[in-house]
């Protein structure tokens, strides 16, 4: 009865709060929907790093015959050269955890494959291309190392490690990461605005049930749970909302780059299931502090 | 049942005291008119058994308990025991008779068992067996008033307070109301009753408390309306 009194109460109440409601429930959906798309951007750091991380590295590209790199002087690498450069490679275990070696055919080959579509791949020749050593790091942070031990070495025209680029991808994913932290913190900002005003204007609509309801005695609990309960269903339906928005926009995303780039991993609906139950529970945390102060204030006993 | 005990408030913001200095002990189950003219401290005193208010100095003690030392979560209890009626009725006006009445026993969370049951009892007691599907709208005041009689008596607390239930009421229906009140003292419960209704006063020949100026002037049993006249 008393569990059926109370749906009744908190029914009647969101019925009469509608609108007030409704815009409980956005304002949760933007800042959730936010708030997520900033995790779900570090958790593709993480992945990226993690892909990034299982392949080559540090490329060691060696001279070739026309190279303008000027360590190499117009002349190409020689057999002795080239052999040394594998010998110091392998003694740099554990370190170096392997070494292919990619000829100027195979790289000409990669790159036609990789740009197939491209006006690029019929402007390249064989030979454009210089061969290379192909290094994995067991630890990848620590590409310097080899990076400084074959920067300028006889017969290296260019030492390129990935690290560097994708820093600069991994920059602007923060920066776009920060920026939608700082949105959905002033979104959220919003949403306990707002849902101390809601608490504030139903505790007013509805002083004659409260004025009685503490005079016959009710407890404390039983005056402001329906209020809390209104708040925490419209957080509710906002988490839910801003989950789906995410994972419709994630499901097209990776639709996109499954299409567009064949290579690069991406996060997934399953990341999307991840951070869910995080933002239910800061929104729900909130929820039910804010209006638990709220009635402090303006339910007095 | 109720004690003051020299007891004596001051609103904050204003220089003359409400009540000051008052001793009164109402014995269970017996029925008091506290009389007086408007700003002497009769609402004041009713509020103060509630805590609504607390005392600035003195002590309320209700039930053998000090409403003064009550911590706050407790206060539900104390209410519990205390029935109340205003001059204004105070019903949800989107609510029926029967609703009116089941709200206060719901909001305790109460069994709908016990509410099917007690609440038709106690509205054929306040005779209003038969209106129960009435808004309040739809009723007189005098019925209104019975609503609300209904609605603080439903519970059985052993106190009845009632802050001049006819002061929105005529003449015949006011009597009709307090012989209700007559009739639910006789049943036990303990009724303080402020009002400046002299007929009243004069006709039930109850306990009289008269108040003015915050202090009690004249205590009598069989009491009338007497002075403030």
């Amino acid at each position: 009865m008393r569990l059926q009194f109370m749906l009744s109460e908190i029914w009647t109440g969101l019925r009469r709060n509608l609108s007030i409601a409704v815009s409980v429930m956005l304002v949760t959906t933007v800042s959730l929907y936010l708030l997520g798309l900033g995790l779900l951007l570090q958790r593709e750091v993480d992945t990226l790093k993690g892909f990034w991380y299982d392949r080559i590295q540090v490329s060691i590209f060696m001279c070739g015959d026309d190279s303008a790199e000027p360590n190499c002087a117009g002349r190409g690498v020689t057999d002795e050269q080239r052999t040394a450069l594998k010998d110091q490679l392998d003694q740099m275990k554990p370190l170096v955890k392997n070494v292919y070696f990619e000829s100027e055919q195979q790289a000409y080959d990669r790159f036609q494959e990789q740009f197939r579509n491209s006006p690029l791949a019929s402007s390249i020749r064989v030979g454009d291309i210089p061969q290379s050593y192909r290094v994995q790091l067991s630890d990848p942070t620590k590409y310097d190392v080899v990076v400084s031990a074959f920067q300028g070495a006889p017969g290296v025209g260019r030492v390129q490690d990935q690290q560097k680029t994708l820093d600069k991808l991994f920059t602007v994913m923060n920066g776009v990461t920060v920026a939608s932290l700082g949105l959905a913190f002033i979104m959220i900002i919003c949403a306990v605005l707002l849902m101390a005003t809601t608490i504030r204007q139903a505790a007013f609509t509805r002083r004659r049930e409260t004025g009685i309801m503490k005079l016959v005695g009710a407890s404390n609990l039983t005056i402001r749970l329906p209020f809390v309960m209104e708040i925490v269903l419209a957080t509710l339906v906002g988490v839910g909302a801003s989950v789906g928005l995410l994972y419709a926009t994630i499901h097209y995303l990776t639709g996109y780059v499954a299409r567009e780039l064949p290579d690069v991993a991406i996060v997934g609906a399953g990341d999307v299931w991840v951070v869910a139950p995080t933002l239910a529970a800061i929104m729900l945390i909130i929820a039910i502090v804010t209006s638990w102060a709220t009635l402090r204030r303006y339910l007095r006993v | 049942m109720i004690r003051f005990e020299n007891v004596s408030k001051v609103y904050p913001r204003s220089s003359r005291p409400a009540l000051s200095d008052i001793s009164l002990e109402i014995e269970r189950g017996e029925f008091v008119f506290v009389v007086g003219s408007s700003g002497s401290g009769k609402s004041t005193l009713l509020r103060l058994v509630l805590k609504e208010e607390g005392v600035t100095q003195g002590a309320v003690l209700v039930a053998g308990q000090e409403v003064g030392r009550l911590p706050q979560r407790k206060v539900p209890r104390l209410r519990r025991e205390i029935g109340t009626v205003f001059q204004d009725f105070r019903l949800l006006p989107n609510k029926t008779v029967y609703q009116n009445v089941a709200f206060a026993l719901q909001v305790l969370g109460r069994s709908r068992h016990a509410i099917r049951q007690v609440v038709p009892e106690t509205l054929e007691m306040v005779g209003l067996d038969g209106k129960e599907k009435r808004l309040p709208h739809e009723l007189s005041g005098g019925e209104q008033q019975r609503v609300a009689i209904a609605r603080a008596f439903v519970n059985k607390p052993p106190i009845l307070l009632c802050d001049e239930p006819t002061g929105n009421l005529d003449p015949t229906t006011s009597l009709d109301i307090v012989r209700l009140l007559d009739r639910i003292n006789r049943t036990g419960t303990t009724i303080v009753m402020a009002t400046h209704d002299d007929d009243i006063v004069d006709q039930l020949r109850k306990r009289v408390v008269e108040l003015k100026n915050g202090h009690i002037i004249r205590d009598e049993n069989k009491g009338v309306y007497g002075s403030g006249r």
